[in-house]
């Protein structure tokens, strides 16, 4: 405090000091008001009217002497230099000219104009500045007066970062990678051509042979045949087809395979499940709120059944971003456009507005990078600092959303649910309406059984009030809750109320009521055993006059609570506060006994399992139009409380294909116009970051390793050639997956080997940029768990249908964090809950992306938590349990057991020398577990077996893909 | 390879390698503890429960931007919001004129409705040589007054729990993002390669849940361990996986050799990589672990004296007492980040109601393991390079909700630090005369963010992180650096 009086003190004297020249400096204020906008000029205006100079000085000296200090003390921190806030420079002229992200910081002549004066003044609260705390009333005035003065400024040196940093021009864009037209290659001429299987093959042989090196051999039968199992099924090759396919010597044989598997049903687990990443996919809302989407699972079944059908991935596009305004939109339809809702939101954000905003900017960020590579969030807050993407580009975006509606009518407390199209046919709505009042009596059932004991204790409480304020007068207040206990049992006294008891009397020390209490406590020469008995005998005689009193009381007047007499009352009320010094623990596990616990939890368990178990509306999550606007304004640095220039719905400029533009339906939102433009083959991007998507879901990286970034900080292509002509293709093929499937996997780089005996390129190129040999892949989290089942016979391939055992919108977590989500399952990992916030354990071990953001390339870490999981959980050792047991029982011949585990587990037979180390480590565990048992352990050798499985489920060659 | 140094250079060898590293990081990143491999070949794997090997992994200790203050971090994170009004932040006026309106305006959004203003039922004390005021629910914590750096005007943005709670532990309310845990230990490694950097002792899976100490687009070895959750007792709170139930440690390592020798064989099928590699010192990680993880959670190694002291012998205390001293035990063993959360099943210190109830509860459960917390750290000369941070992810409102309860209040509030570089007895910053905004030397979330990272030793513009084409911090755009509190 005393700081800021000694402030107060020297801006006093100094603005008594400048009295002489306050009357120069009024005089001045006509002439620059006149000159209007000095701030945004050259800074010359001043000095342009001849004969002002004294005037002129005047107003320097006063900015040198007030102005700056002032400027340095309170704003240079984040307001000068190259990195400024708000993107606004106070430490130069031009910086003060220029204003901020906001606009114009001061208007000459205008305080009340000026956003800098009204930054200061600290009435908005939206915006003040110093963030710190506000300035003294002396300096505000300073500023006004500068800022009338019209803003003088003696400051004539430039600074670094007075002009601010922008992205690429939209001009200068148009020629980045990325935004030009597809271009149509022509497929160059290589040496070694008899390697060349397909186009693909000659792109990359190029590269290869242009650094004098040659690709990898092909791989072997088996290792092909692995490798292509688990890309295109997620599941590892049986015996029986490693058989076949090892019999088969036709040329064609490894196109029969892959035709297949394209047909298998798994295909779409494995692909839809790519795209599930790309589509930040989970069964809960996660964030703030982790309610359940309990119809999530309909959109994951669209899009296995797309990828199934092999459903043209323009469509698929359209469906997503706009599948209920496409003619003849239907129930599949929107589903799809769950896409847009999958989102994880601040369901409970009080500010509404900010809520729809910051939805609005989730689903750009995510329509952004999932299908055309940009990073669209980026450009909420200022134009994109390294891409040609606009402020304007994104509001024009933004208006086609905000003419979307994306939430429903309906909210759970302060929690707001999202929109969803209902199916229900009027009985299956009755049917539910009952359902709902079942489970409406079962949580009352809960809640008032709660209310009703917690009432009895109260009741008992009371009636024993002066033995609790006898007994607590035993103890002091920083007593544990044990000692308080050994008091109060004794006298059947409920310990945790009498402990709360003595804190109260405590903190009421100087409550009338209690005066006595702490009189007779305190009462020299007087035994504790007396105390106690006097404050027994007048606390019972007190409450018993109360009781008397309101008895009379109520034989006036039956409703009667409050009694006349001032002493009575005031005892009266201590003794009716549920709050008061007798009250109970709100939390039942400290005021309930066993008894009433069980049943209340039994009563809780019941309504929350009959909630989980009890069937949803048939209805999908999707979005619908809203109330169309035709703009929206810029919101000044991504705040929706600060608007800019209007901005009408369109599509980023840079990515325009015609300068004729589109006209958007007046009663729609514009996305399906959006999405058949995004879906158009004249689109720079589409077509490219979806063969990239295909290609790096292959190969481990893609030819554009940030899958999601095709701007200037994303990576560049390692085969741009390669990366069109691939693009075309699939837009030749009519957007068909599997066409681009069969194109790549027939190609000779599809079927290299993972190494290469070349090691001068293997140093010259580690990353395997320039692809010349398969690269290693760690199995992602899903093929890891169901190859383990798989293997063991366990794996239940059902496809389809709700998973998540919770009903629609319950929460998964309240605030009590048990986790009522299971995993045990034995179906595929598709199926299995994908809970936002507490994602399933292995899953997050082994690197499944966070189901917030769009991801297309899944890192592949290696942590000791992941070893744990292979050493020590049910999954794994279930698992390898139930492939022992079928060794076992498949044959007597222990070789042939290794070899059946070696060639489930790795698709291959076992050398000898594993062959004999697998059997020495199983008789050595079965013999160590006879020694060491006290009896004879009759499933030791079936343990040992198990633990040999386990190992190979744990080995590098299980989860290592060659 | 070339990893990362730990020399007197790091900092230099550090900007040249950096996009060397986040890529590696990024595809393959091999922690926590990723060992040195030839090391470990070169020992007889039966041998290697106690092998000691060098470290040079993205995890082994890094010699940060800074001087550092403090090493180490512990966050006494208490769920709910509670009352800066009724605790650390009294307020004459706010007794004197309760149960009048709020003589200003509230803010534009309020999580409930307001009434009138309601006065602290606590009685507030001066204590210790500094006559910092404390309420009467802290009297332990109180006589610890000298070393508190109380910080009365930390603000955030989110009036919702879920918001604030990932606003204050990951720096955003829209988006996934690293939690601060995780920044620390991608910026500071970790001086224990056996046990997690990074230990959340019974955190909320609630309200923002695994984000609060998730590691997002940071490399897997930054996120948070959990151990148990707020809906177990933390005498039940174990990290999973860690134990086998089935087989002997014996034959567990035997079964360890036996993989570690499939894996050889692999290797050399496979080629040198560094993954398989890292995969397999994991394994002798992770066996490792199950030893020294139990080992640091043992607290019957704790005397009965230090036992009391954290309340351990009383029911009342004795969950957040021995979450205190499971804190102090990591962090004597090299844990970077460690937090413990106050919850509840049922209240937290969430007292829209009945403030006066839910508050004597919670501050009972928590003021004596607090003081005996911070007696030990000094006793045992922890408390000057560990920075002890208090708080809930808000305060309160001095206006009413009801009768007798307080609604959520980002918009000024208090938490508390102390040791670590910080100075005790010190109180930085001021509500106004109600307590409803902050007002005086504004600490916003990202300014305590930032302000952490400097005790220690990170330049909080300076530790940024490479994904999705930009550049990441744990303080977004923002944050200042409090150098008023340090010493």
């Amino acid at each position: 405090m005393s700081h800021r009086h000694d402030h107060y003190e020297v801006e006093s004297s100094r603005r008594l000091s400048l009295g002489p020249r306050f009357f120069l400096a009024v005089a001045a204020v006509v002439c620059v008001v006149t000159f209007g906008e000095v701030a945004r000029g050259d800074g010359q205006p001043a000095a342009s009217a001849a004969g002002q100079s004294d005037k002129e000085s005047a107003l320097l000296e006063f900015f040198e002497k007030d102005v700056r200090p002032l400027l340095l003390r309170h704003c240079y921190e984040c307001h000068s230099g190259g990195d400024v806030d708000g993107g606004l420079n106070l430490d130069s002229k031009v910086g003060v000219a220029n204003g901020g992200d906001s606009g114009v910081a001061v208007v000459a002549g205008e305080p009340d104009k000026s956003l800098l004066i009204e930054a200061v003044r600290y009435q908005n609260r939206d915006l003040q500045m110093p963030p710190k705390g506000r300035m003294s009333d002396t300096e505000i005035a300073i500023l006004e007066k500068w800022v009338r003065l019209g803003v003088p400024d003696s400051r004539t040196e430039a600074q670094p970062g007075a002009v601010r940093p922008t992205g690429m021009s939209i001009e200068e864009g148009r020629d980045f990678w990325s935004f030009r037209p597809v271009a149509d290659p022509t497929v160059p001429d290589v040496q070694k051509a008899d390697w060349v299987q397909t186009p693909i093959d000659a792109f990359v042989l190029a590269r290869l042979e242009e650094r004098k090196t040659r690709p990898a051999e092909r791989a072997d039968k088996r290792t092909l045949l692995r490798r292509v199992t688990f890309d295109l099924i997620g599941l590892p090759p049986t015996p029986e087809e490693i058989a076949a396919f090892l019999a088969d010597e036709s040329t064609d044989a490894f196109e029969k395979v892959v035709e297949r598997l394209l047909e298998s049903p798994q295909y779409g687990v494995r692909w839809g499940r790519h795209w599930l990443d790309v589509a930040r996919y989970a069964d809960s809302n996660g964030l703030d709120e982790n309610l359940a989407f309990g119809n999530a699972w309909r959109y994951r079944d669209y899009v296995v059944d797309s990828f199934n059908d092999d459903k043209p991935f323009d469509r698929f596009l359209i469906e997503q971003l706009a599948g209920d305004l496409v003619p003849g939109a239907n129930r599949e339809t929107k589903t799809a456009t769950g896409f847009l809702v999958l989102g994880a939101k601040v369901l409970a954000e009080p500010d509404k507005e900010k809520l729809f905003m910051d939805t609005i900017d989730e689903q750009l960020d995510t329509v952004g990078k999932a299908f055309l590579g940009m990073t669209i969030g980026c450009v909420r807050c200022h134009d994109h600092k390294f891409d040609p993407l606009k402020q304007t580009d994104y509001y024009a975006l933004a208006a086609i959303f905000k003419s979307t509606s994306t939430f429903g009518d309906t909210q759970t407390g302060v929690i707001k649910h999202w929109h969803e199209y209902s199916f229900a046919t009027e009985e299956e709505l009755a049917e539910l309406k009952k359902v709902d009042a079942e489970l409406a009596k079962l949580n009352s059932a809960a809640s008032s059984f709660k209310s009703k004991a917690t009432a009895k204790l109260r009741d008992d409480a009371r009636e024993k009030a002066a033995l609790y304020l006898m007994a607590a007068a035993d103890f002091s207040p920083d007593a544990s809750l044990t000692e308080v206990a050994a008091i109060a049992e004794p006298l059947k006294l409920h310990p945790r109320i009498l402990h709360h008891c003595r804190l109260h009397l405590q903190y009421h020390a100087d409550d009338p009521v209690f005066a006595k209490w702490h009189e007779f406590r305190n009462a020299a020469g007087v035994t504790s055993d007396e105390a106690a008995k006097q404050i027994e005998a007048h606390y019972r005689l007190l409450f018993e006059k109360v009781e008397a009193a309101l008895a009379e009381a109520r034989q006036k007047d039956a409703k009667a609570t409050k009694l006349d007499d001032k002493i009575l009352e005031a005892a009266r009320a201590a003794l009716h506060d549920p709050s008061g010094f007798l009250a109970v623990p709100p939390k039942p596990e400290f005021a309930f006994d066993e008894t009433t616990l069980a049943e209340y939890y039994r009563l809780m368990e019941e309504a929350r399992l009959a909630e989980s178990n009890a069937p949803d509306e048939p209805s999908v999550m999707g979005v619908a139009d809203g109330t169309v606007l035709s703009s929206l304004p810029i919101h000044i640095r991504g705040s929706h409380r600060n608007f800019g220039e209007p901005v009408k719905r369109e599509f980023p400029e840079v990515m325009r294909t015609s300068t004729v533009r589109p006209v958007l339906p007046k009663n729609q939102s514009g996305r399906l116009e959006l999405a058949r433009w995004m879906a158009s083959t004249q689109h720079p991007l589409t077509a490219r970051v979806f063969v990239n998507r295909v290609w790096r879901w292959h190969f481990g990286t893609g030819i554009v390793s940030s899958t999601e970034n095709f701007g200037r900080l994303g990576d560049r292509p390692s085969h741009p050639k390669l990366l069109d002509w691939l693009a075309r293709r699939f837009m030749e093929s009519g957007w068909s997956t599997k066409e681009l499937h069969r194109l790549i996997l027939s190609s000779s780089v599809y079927q290299m080997s993972s190494s290469n005996p070349d090691e001068t390129i293997a140093e010259a190129d580690p990353e395997n940029r320039l692809l010349w040999k398969f690269g290693l892949q760690r199995l992602e989290a899903e093929q890891i768990r169901d190859s383990i089942l798989a293997v063991s016979g366990r794996l239940n391939p059902e496809l389809g249908g709700k998973t998540i055992p919770l009903r629609n919108r319950q929460f998964v977590f309240n605030h009590t964090s048990v986790d009522h989500t299971k995993y045990d399952s034995l179906r595929r990992s598709l199926y299995l809950p994908v809970i936002r916030n507490n994602v399933y354990s292995l899953f997050s071990q082994f690197d499944f992306p966070d189901p917030t953001m769009p991801t297309g390339s899944r890192n592949a870490t290696v942590v000791a938590p992941q070893a744990l999981l292979m050493m020590n959980s049910g999954l794994v050792m279930d698992s390898a349990d139930h492939l022992a047991s079928l060794l076992m029982r498949e044959t007597l011949d222990t070789s042939r057991r290794v070899e059946i585990a070696y060639e489930r587990a790795f698709g291959r037979l076992p050398s000898e020398s594993e062959s004999k180390r697998s059997l020495a480590f199983i008789s050595e565990l079965t013999s160590a577990a006879l020694t060491d048992a006290a009896s004879v352990d009759a499933k030791a050798e079936q343990n040992a077996w198990s633990m040999f499985c386990q190992s190979l489920f744990a080995s590098n060659e299980f989860i290592y893909l060659r | 390879m070339a990893e990362i140094t730990t020399s007197k250079n790091a900092a230099a060898v550090e900007e040249t390698l950096l996009p060397q590293r986040r890529r590696l990081l990024k595809s393959a990143a091999v922690g926590f503890g990723h060992l040195a491999f030839g090391a470990l070949l070169a020992q007889d794997a039966g041998a290697a429960e106690t092998s000691v090997v060098a470290v040079d992994g993205p995890v082994a200790p890094k010699q940060p931007h800074l001087p550092a203050r403090a090493k180490r971090i512990v966050f006494l994170f208490m769920k709910g919001g509670p009352s800066h009004v009724d605790t650390f932040d009294p307020k004459p006026l706010l007794d004197r004129d309760s149960g009048k309106p709020l003589p200003f305006d509230l803010p534009r959004v309020t999580f409930a409705k307001q009434g009138n203003l309601l006065r602290s039922p606590w009685k507030f004390k001066q204590h210790g040589e500094s006559g910092l005021p404390v309420s009467a629910l802290f009297p332990n914590v109180a006589k610890h007054v000298d070393d508190l750096c109380i910080l009365r005007s930390v603000h955030g943005t989110n009036p919702a729990h879920g918001g604030a709670l990932l606003k204050l532990h990951t720096g955003s309310d829209q988006f996934v993002r690293p939690s601060m845990g995780s920044w620390l230990v991608y910026g500071l490694g970790t001086e224990n390669q056996n046990l997690p950097a990074f230990v959340t002792i019974c955190p909320t899976l609630a309200h923002g849940g695994v984000n609060n100490w998730g590691s997002a687009f940071l490399p897997a070895h930054c996120q948070g361990t959990p151990i148990g959750n707020a809906s177990l007792a933390s005498s039940a709170a174990q990290v999973k996986h860690i134990r086998n139930s089935r087989l002997s440690s014996r034959q567990q390592r035997k079964q360890l050799d036996l993989i570690a020798a499939m894996n050889r064989d692999h290797l050399k099928i496979a080629g040198s990589d560094q993954a398989l590699e890292g995969r397999l010192s994991s394994f002798e990680l992770a066996f490792r672990m199950q030893s020294t993880m139990p080992e640091a959670q043992d607290l019957s190694e704790e005397t009965d004296a230090t036992q009391k002291q954290y309340g351990i012998d009383d029911p009342v205390t004795q969950d957040f007492g021995r979450q205190c001293l499971l804190a102090r035990r990591f962090l004597e063993r090299g844990v970077r980040f460690v937090q413990v959360t106050h919850s509840d099943s049922e209240v937290q210190w969430d007292q829209h109601g009945n403030l006066y109830q839910g508050h004597t509860k919670n501050a009972s459960e928590v003021d004596k393991p607090i003081a005996g917390f911070l007696q030990d750290l000094k006793d045992r000369d922890l408390l000057k390079d560990t920075l002890v941070l208090w708080g809930g992810e808000f305060g309160r409102t001095p206006t009413a909700q009801g009768t007798n309860g307080r609604d959520h209040n980002p918009h000024g509030f208090t938490m508390w630090m102390a040791g670590g570089g910080t100075k005790g007895g010190y109180a930085y910053g001021a509500t106004d005369e109600y307590g409803y905004y902050a007002a005086e030397n504004k600490m916003h979330v990202h300014d305590l963010h930032a302000t952490i990272l400097h005790l220690l030793g990170l330049d909080h513009e300076r530790l940024t992180y490479r994904y999705a084409g930009r550049d990441f911090r744990l303080t977004d755009v923002a944050g200042h650096v409090a150098k008023d509190i340090m010493t």
